[in-house]
């Protein structure tokens, strides 16, 4: 095993020299939050920082302070809250159907191309649920935008999927769909004049096919049909560029932080994502814990007698205390496990007593972020050792 | 308030990924069973299936809800199984089925087609409402992927890319019985947190612009209760500015106790300010539930969160 670094130090440095991270995780953690905080401490750290979300809401914006972000990276006023901040930050929102849009404008072969495929009645109702498109999409975009000169460091949100691996596994993907004959089913004009104009050679294709038609009806076929052709010009660039962003993603200049909170299923879902990581063997920053609840027996006393206290206070303050603590006891113990079977020690980041919404907020977050402590060594081996 | 959620045939839950819609869900399956409502509670693909929490033995099937209580049935619905669920209703003979569903055409056609399995569990939920399975109320815990509304709209989508045939069809009763108010309901689930809420209230325009479902309900999940009154909340920052310490019993000193208890009166401010937050945005009724403090979810909380409902 390779030798133990501080956590916190390795975040720092991937925030000084790195060129991509990609922030990962399940819904819900505070993983859009966490990306701005990260960009937002690059800045500071002097450098030009870009943070990029995939989504349709305002989250990012939200947290940013502002009612609304484009799918154009704007740059953010630091001077009220870091005027110290020898960097930029940038941010944006991925709009899926604009980014496929503007694919199709500008790869395409011919305008006649491009206008088929936006009149095209399947692409008009579906593009932007086109199978694994909104994870494709954010990869597409990624590499313009690491190519962009305007920014040393692109930190992107991953999309909010129910399995955080989605994104990952986009790119093979898209490139095994490309490959298959799947496409290439398609690709042949069966379905030309609202008719099957071939014969299908088995007698179960032959049923497949009669059973397609009688629940979709010819017309829709035909729509599928003509879209993936229609799409066709566009397929070899599809496929070189997913290539290049799965190399890119592997590269040392890139690197994935993990965000989860102290819940039993986002630290499943952590658990899994980082050993997809390391199967894949993709470049690992950080493992972030967000929202924990600090163990209020951790707090030092500074000691003296005991003020005199009305009855029902103290016994208020005995609750709220017990409260609190089979709230932080029960986290500790599902993190502990997270780190003896991921070998990674997570950045533990109490929750905070404030909402985030602006920049000022966000400064706080990163200070928290990368001062954050690990879980005690002792507790750990006695875990370790439990378990072995 | 309950009285008018659970009076719909079927009821869709939705919210942000981790505000706790599948726990409202049990709570609210539990007290419309309480009323004698024939109920089935639907997740979708749940990982950890809230069915767990309404004790019995949770069914093993993805297409057959399972009774879990007398008069209280569960399903995790999976897609796939819908699908072939359906293409079993279509063919009729066994002998073929099979064959289809391992022929590469029918294979390739249902991975290139996007919209498809969430309109088959629409088609589905929709089939649980009929005469058929006799339930009063359908409870569907709607899929967080975070796209808004994105699992409610596919029938729209659908009945625009699918103009002939039995599935365009059925997309075009589907979108009828969404928005059928006397039918159909949307309660939107928040937690006192900026994005929480700003999703929420995104989800009821969507609600009400792009889908067209009649939305019934805010509920807001994991709200710090009131604990301290005025004086109480001066005492206590008094007593933290000064550093006085001493031990209140074993194992709990006061300062941690007076910052457990900072914490405590800071999220309770926030959950007001998200409160009125929401009140002011919109006119629906709004239900809290609290925050609790175990080290794990289970029936006895259930029932808590239940009662609370009850008495909304």
């Amino acid at each position: 095993m390779s030798p133990r670094r501080e956590p916190a130090a390795a975040l720092l440095e991937a925030l000084r020299e790195r060129k991509v991270l990609v922030v990962g995780g399940a819904g819900g953690v505070g993983k859009t939050t966490t990306a701005a905080a990260l960009a937002l401490q690059s800045a500071l750290l002097g450098r030009r920082a870009l943070v990029c979300t995939i989504d349709p809401s305002r989250r990012l914006a939200t947290s940013l302070g502002l009612t609304r972000l484009s799918d154009r990276p704007r740059a953010l006023d630091l001077k009220k809250v870091a005027p110290d901040a020898a960097g930029e930050m940038w941010a944006m929102t991925l709009d899926t159907k604009t980014t496929f849009d503007a694919l199709v404008v500008r790869y395409a072969k011919d305008a006649e191309a491009r206008e088929r495929i936006f009149a095209n009645r399947f692409y008009q109702g579906f593009s932007a649920a086109l199978y694994g498109s909104h994870e494709y999409l954010a990869t597409e975009k990624l590499l313009e935008l690491t190519q962009d000169e305007r920014f040393d460091l692109v930190i992107l949100d991953t999309p909010p999927t129910r399995h955080a691996l989605d994104f990952l596994d986009a790119p093979d993907r898209l490139i095994r769909f490309l490959d298959s004959s799947t496409l290439r089913f398609f690709l042949r004009p069966y379905f030309a004049a609202g008719r099957i104009t071939v014969r299908i050679a088995t007698r179960t294709g032959a049923l497949a096919m009669k059973l397609v038609d009688s629940m979709l009806g010819m017309q829709f076929l035909q729509d599928l049909s003509e879209f993936f052709l229609a799409l066709e010009s566009m397929y070899d660039g599809f496929r070189d560029r997913a290539a290049k962003v799965q190399a890119m993603l592997k590269e040392p200049s890139s690197g994935f932080v993990l965000v989860t909170g102290p819940a039993r299923a986002t630290l499943d879902e952590a658990r899994f994502f980082h050993d997809r990581l390391a199967e894949k063997q993709m470049p690992f920053v950080a493992l972030i814990v967000n929202r924990l609840h600090p163990d209020p027996a951790h707090e030092p006393d500074p000691g003296g007698p005991l003020p005199r206290l009305d009855e029902e206070l103290a016994a208020k303050l005995a609750a709220v205390h017990r409260d609190m603590q089979t709230l932080a006891r029960a986290e500790a113990k599902g993190l502990v496990r997270l780190e003896v079977d991921t070998g990674q020690p997570p950045l533990l980041v109490p929750e905070l007593e404030q909402d985030i919404h602006d920049l000022r907020g966000l400064r706080e977050a990163g200070e928290l972020i990368l001062g954050a402590r690990t879980l005690p060594r002792r507790r750990l081996r006695r875990t370790a050792g439990a378990r072995a | 308030m309950l009285d008018r959620l659970l009076s719909r045939r079927l009821l869709f839950l939705s919210g942000k990924g981790g505000v706790g819609k599948s726990v409202v869900g049990a709570a609210l399956a539990l007290c419309a069973q309480r009323r004698g409502r024939r109920t089935c509670l639907v997740e979708i693909e749940a990982p950890l299936p809230a069915a767990r929490l309404l004790g019995g033995q949770p069914g093993t099937s993805p297409i057959h809800p399972a009774e879990v209580r007398p008069g209280l049935f569960t399903i995790n619905l999976e897609p796939t199984a819908v699908m072939e669920e359906y293409v079993r209703r279509t063919l009729h003979v066994e002998l073929f089925v099979r064959k289809i569903l391992e022929s590469p055409i029918y294979q390739r056609f249902y991975a290139a087609a996007p919209g498809l399995p969430e309109l088959m569990l629409l088609g589905k939920i929709m089939d649980l409402t009929t005469e058929r399975h006799a339930f009063d109320l359908v409870i569907v815990d709607a899929p967080s992927t975070g796209h808004g509304l994105s699992f409610l709209k596919v029938p729209a989508a659908a009945s625009t890319a699918i103009p002939i045939g039995p599935v365009g069809n059925a997309a075009r009763r589907i979108v009828a019985q969404l928005q059928d108010a006397a039918r159909t309901g949307l309660a939107v689930v928040a937690i006192p947190e900026e994005m929480a809420v700003v999703e929420g209230l995104e989800f009821l325009e969507q609600a009400r612009d792009e889908v067209g479902i009649s939305a019934e309900a805010v509920i807001l999940n994991q709200c710090h209760e009131p604990v301290f009154d005025t004086r109480e909340e001066a005492q206590v920052l008094d007593l933290l500015a000064a550093e006085r310490g001493g031990r209140l019993a074993r194992g709990v000193t006061l300062r941690g106790a007076l910052v457990a208890a900072r914490r405590q009166m800071r999220r309770r401010k926030l959950t007001r300010f998200y409160e009125t937050r929401l009140r002011k945005a919109t006119s629906l009724p709004l239900v809290r539930l609290p925050r609790l403090f175990v080290e794990q979810f289970g029936e006895a909380e259930l029932r808590r969160l239940a009662q609370r409902l009850e008495a909304a």
